[in-house]
C-alpha cells in the first residue's frame, strides 16, 4: 500500500502524537521522567511565587514608596531584637490556597499602578481610608491570621509586659477580640475618621453589636497609648 | 469579583484541583471522578476551617466543591482519552 501524504495540520499532528501510546519508552522511564519534570515545574513555580514575596518586589512599584516610607519608621522595620517583618509577612498568608488567592487578588495592584490611581501624594491620601479599610476587613475576617504567624496569645508572658499592655491583652482574650481591633496603623499612618470606618467594617462583617462595642471600647485611649509607646 | 477569581485560583492550584485531577485519572466512571473531586473540595475547606462549622465560609465551600468536581471530570477525560485500560 502506497504511503498517503499526511494532510493533517501541525496542531492536529501534535494532538495525535500527544495522545498516542509511547512506542519506545518503558513505563518506568515515563514515570521517572514525569516525576522529575513535576518536581522541576512545581519547584520553579513555588520559587517564582516566593520571589514575589520579597520586599524588593513589593516596593518596585512607584506607588508603594509612601507605604514603604511609613513602614520604615515603625517597630516592624527597626527594633532592638533585629527581627524584621517585611510586607509579605503581614499581607500574604502562609497557607497555600490563601496565598494563591492573595496573589491573584494582588493583580488589582498592578492595574492601579498602571492607571496611576495613587501615583501622587494627594491621590494617595484620597484613597488611604479605602485601602486601609480593605486590609482591616481582611484581617478582621481572618482573625488577624497574618499577625498570629509571629504573635500568639498562648506564647505571651504577661508578667514581662507593661501593666497596660498585659491588661489590654487579657481583655482581648476574654472578649474574643483580634489583633487588628486595637493595632490599626501599626505599620502605616492612620487616615482621619478611621474609627468610624472600622465600625463600618465590623458592620459589613455582621459582627454582633456586643462584639462591636467591645472592639471599640476605649479604642482611642488604646491608640493613644500605642502611639506614645512607639514614639 | 476578584475575591471569587482568587478563590477559584487558590482551589485550582490547591488540593481540589490537583488531587481532583489525580483521583479522576484513576477511574473511567465520570460520576465517580466528580464525586471524589467534590469530596476533596469539602474535606479541604473543612481542613482549613480547623474542622469547625463556625469558621466555614459558604463561598469557599461552594467554589472548592465546584472546582473539585470539574477537576475530577477533567482527570476522568484524560483517563478515557489517554489510556486503553
Amino acid at each position: 500500500m502506497a504511503d498517503r501524504p499526511d494532510n493533517r495540520g501541525m496542531i492536529r499532528r501534535f494532538w495525535d502524537w500527544f495522545w498516542g501510546p509511547t512506542a519506545v519508552l518503558s513505563v518506568g522511564f515515563t514515570l521517572i521522567a514525569g516525576f522529575l519534570a513535576g518536581i522541576f515545574f512545581w519547584g520553579g513555580f513555588h520559587w517564582s511565587v516566593e520571589l514575589t514575596n520579597t520586599e524588593e518586589f513589593c516596593v518596585s512599584c512607584h506607588t508603594m514608596e509612601t507605604n514603604l516610607g511609613e513602614y520604615r519608621e515603625t517597630i516592624h522595620y527597626n527594633n532592638h531584637s533585629g527581627v524584621r517583618a517585611i510586607c509579605s509577612d503581614c499581607h500574604v498568608p502562609h497557607e497555600w490556597s490563601h496565598k494563591i488567592k492573595a496573589k491573584i487578588m494582588a493583580v488589582k495592584d498592578v492595574y492601579h499602578e498602571m492607571v496611576g490611581t495613587i501615583n501622587t501624594p494627594e491621590k494617595y491620601e484620597e484613597h488611604r481610608l479605602q485601602m486601609a479599610s480593605a486590609v482591616w476587613r481582611k484581617m478582621k475576617a481572618s482573625d488577624s491570621r497574618e499577625c498570629r504567624n509571629c504573635h500568639n496569645f498562648d506564647y505571651m508572658d504577661f508578667t514581662l509586659q507593661e501593666v497596660r499592655a498585659a491588661s489590654e491583652h487579657q481583655r482581648a482574650i476574654d472578649s474574643d477580640m483580634t489583633c487588628i481591633d486595637c493595632h490599626q496603623g501599626i505599620a502605616h499612618r492612620l487616615p482621619p475618621s478611621y474609627l468610624e470606618e472600622y465600625e463600618k467594617v465590623l458592620e459589613a462583617l455582621s459582627m454582633t453589636p456586643s462584639s462591636r462595642r467591645l472592639a471599640a471600647a476605649d479604642h482611642e485611649a488604646t491608640q493613644f497609648y500605642l502611639r506614645s509607646r512607639s514614639e | 469579583m476578584l475575591e471569587i477569581f482568587g478563590t477559584i485560583g487558590g482551589n485550582a492550584l490547591g488540593l481540589p484541583g490537583l488531587l481532583g485531577v489525580a483521583l479522576g485519572m484513576m477511574t473511567r466512571h465520570i460520576w465517580l471522578a466528580a464525586l471524589m473531586g467534590g469530596l476533596v473540595g469539602i474535606v479541604e475547606t473543612f481542613l482549613f476551617a480547623g474542622w469547625q462549622f463556625a469558621n466555614l465560609e459558604m463561598l469557599e465551600l461552594v467554589v472548592a466543591i465546584v472546582v473539585g468536581v470539574l477537576a475530577g471530570c477533567v482527570g476522568c477525560v484524560i483517563r478515557l482519552k489517554g489510556a486503553s485500560v
